[in-house]
């Protein structure tokens, strides 16, 4: 009963302040009043009308999608080599270092960049592939956890050494069994680091260029003009990152066993 | 890969030795040969390099030294791949994402037959192993004895040289995994084939094998059909590990008599110089009851547990100085007496490291 009242208590503590942003973002006028009055759609109009906000909404995309595509040529196999090391010190050290950055404040992180980047050897700050490589350094961990403790649940390496008794070779193995029994892990993975990519905004607010602003980053703009216009524009942030983790969940829930339907 | 005349064993090693690295277990010198169509079932306690000589012959492990001759072929700097021994994993192993008759496919897809040939050969195959309605079915749908007889249809499907099963029925619960013992024997019966079962189990030992070898510390101890090992055992350690076994140890003392801590026991004849230390070996079954003193080898006893088993009893009575028996009978009376009959006594290699 208590533990209803604490729930409850917790899940509207949790979506108030989204459901008063859905709320704002259709409002015509919410100036000192509790909540908007009049119903509208010009917001969101405008949000799609804003230069920068589109500007910035193809760069979210494009940093989110080059993100997922460096952790997957990165993290598969990374993950095959900390899954497969002979050694249980080696497979703990490289947890721990691999999981550091998820201790790690992104801000540590940007001043680091800018300090390693502005410098004349490398000068690469404000460029959107420093941006990505910052995403990938937060997201990388994620994705490693999810397919490293996939790859023990399944035990890949006897489905690989059964594959190989079979007659399978190095590419068939990998394509035949690796990835696809691996899919649901890497999705959901992937989803992960796309939708803190989407969301991110610490890091990305040091150290991107101003062409290449994420959306998180041009959003906080947003908030020194009309309310309904911010609400519109966080309205449309929240509904790219709850995509994502739906998904996400989606594709775990597959991965723990309930089987697809053929 | 092609299926050649059996005119040499069909899987034979030689002097093969792996050790971990890091530790000194794995498997040390063991030299030994399955026949066409015979069932060796390897058996040893946990550690003692049983699934690890599996590995070495299967090719997941390249030995540091020996040889592993598959058909009289030398197969030792070859993978895994091209060995063609068909695997049966403890846990299965079956491809989670593939029906239950693609998995069994498998083999003949990596092989490039046509997709319908596939089919019919994996259709064949799960007949014969009783599951041909689930071939639609994903693996995780199936229960655990489904998922084992789909192992074993797979590993056959490509008529491999050599079957090995390790552990197969370990993951399986009790009354499954007897079911599961007859059909594996059925199937390997069926298809003639060379195999090699990792057990723990010594039941399943002596049910399954033609013949049975006996592990421990990586080191072959004995390989030899179930009947020999049973009633012949070669140490104290086999004796122990296969069936239940009393492991007397006394001093010889006189051409057919050996002193016991519990009196004298005469032996048929040991060949052994008075004093000499010498271990002997009596099965339970094989002491009798008897209601009183009076006979040679009686010995009085006291009862310290009497476990009813149904049709038999299994007892632990002490004699004199601290001398344990293990006694099994189908009597229900009070036990006061047993005899340790002549004949039911043999005289084990001394091994003075084995557990007493």
């Amino acid at each position: 009963m208590l533990a209803r009242v604490v729930t409850g208590l917790y899940l509207a503590y949790l979506a108030a302040p989204i459901a008063l942003l859905a709320l704002g973002s259709f409002g015509d006028l919410w100036l000192n009043t509790l909540l908007p009055t009049g119903a509208t759609l010009r917001w969101y109009e405008e949000v799609a009308r804003d230069p920068s906000f589109r500007r910035a909404f193809v760069s979210s995309l494009g940093v989110a999608a080059a993100t997922c595509a460096v952790c997957l040529a990165a993290g598969l196999p990374l993950a095959y080599a900390v899954y497969r090391s002979p050694s249980a010190r080696v497979r703990a050290l490289a947890r721990a270092l691999y999981q550091l950055p998820v201790a790690l404040p992104a801000l540590v992180l940007a001043f680091g960049f800018i300090l390693v980047f502005s410098s004349d050897a490398l000068p690469w700050l404000g460029s959107v592939w420093l941006l990505v490589g910052g995403h990938v350094v937060l997201g990388l961990p994620y994705f490693l956890q999810a397919v490293v403790a996939d790859m023990q649940r399944l035990g890949l390496r006897e489905l690989e050494q059964a594959a190989e008794s079979l007659g399978a070779g190095a590419t068939q193995r990998f394509f035949h069994v690796i990835v696809p029994s691996l899919r649901h892990s890497i999705l959901s993975g992937l989803i992960v680091v796309a939708a803190l990519s989407i969301g991110e905004f610490q890091f990305s607010n040091l150290v991107a260029g101003f062409l290449n602003r994420t959306y998180p980053v041009v959003l906080l703009q947003a908030f020194y003009g009309a309310t309904g216009f911010a609400c519109a524009a966080t309205v449309v942030l929240l509904a790219l990152a709850l995509t994502a983790s739906l998904a996400g969940a989606l594709s775990a829930r597959q991965a723990a066993g309930v089987p697809v339907s053929a | 890969m092609s299926g050649r005349a059996p005119v040499s064993a069909a899987v034979e090693v030689r002097g093969l030795t792996f050790r971990y690295p890091g530790s000194g277990a794995g498997v040390i010198d063991v030299s030994m040969t399955i026949e066409p169509g015979e069932l060796v079932v390897c058996i040893g306690p946990s550690g003692c390099g049983k699934t690890t000589l599996l590995k070495l012959i299967a090719g997941f492990l390249a030995p540091q030294s020996g040889r592993v001759l598959l058909g009289g072929e030398d197969v030792t700097a070859a993978g895994a791949r091209t060995r063609g021994c068909g695997v049966v994993f403890q846990a299965y192993a079956l491809f989670p994402h593939m029906k239950v008759w693609q998995n069994v496919a498998y083999p003949l897809r990596v092989r490039g037959a046509s997709p319908a040939d596939q089919r019919r050969r994996a259709g064949e195959m799960l007949e014969r192993v009783g599951l041909a309605e689930f071939a639609e079915r994903l693996p995780a749908r199936l229960s655990g004895g489904q998922q084992q007889r789909v192992a074993l249809a797979r590993a056959l499907a490509f008529e491999p040289r050599a079957l090995l099963l390790d552990e197969p029925l370990s993951a399986l619960d009790a009354a499954t995994r007897v079911a599961m013992r007859d059909e594996i024997r059925r199937i390997q019966k069926l298809h003639g084939i060379a195999s090699l079962l990792i057990t723990h189990d010594q039941d399943e030992a002596l049910s399954l094998a033609d013949r049975v070898l006996v592990l421990r510390d990586g080191r072959l101890v004995q390989f030899d059909t179930p009947h020999a090992i049973y009633d012949r055992p070669a140490d104290a350690f086999v004796a122990n590990f296969v069936g239940r076994a009393n492991v007397l140890r006394g001093v010889a003392a006189g051409p057919e008599r050996v002193d016991l801590a519990c009196g004298a026991l005469r032996v048929p004849a040991h060949g052994r110089a008075d004093g000499v230390p010498l271990e002997l070996l009596v099965r339970p079954e094989r002491l009798e009851a008897v209601a009183g003193p009076g006979e040679p080898n009686v010995f009085a006893v006291r009862v310290l547990r009497d476990r009813f088993l149904g049709a038999t009893r299994q007892l632990e009575v002490l004699a004199d100085g601290d001398t344990l028996l293990k006694f099994e009978t189908t009597s229900r009376e009070p036990v006061s007496h047993v005899r340790i009959p002549v004949d039911a006594i043999q005289r084990l290699p001394h091994d003075p490291g084995a557990p007493a």
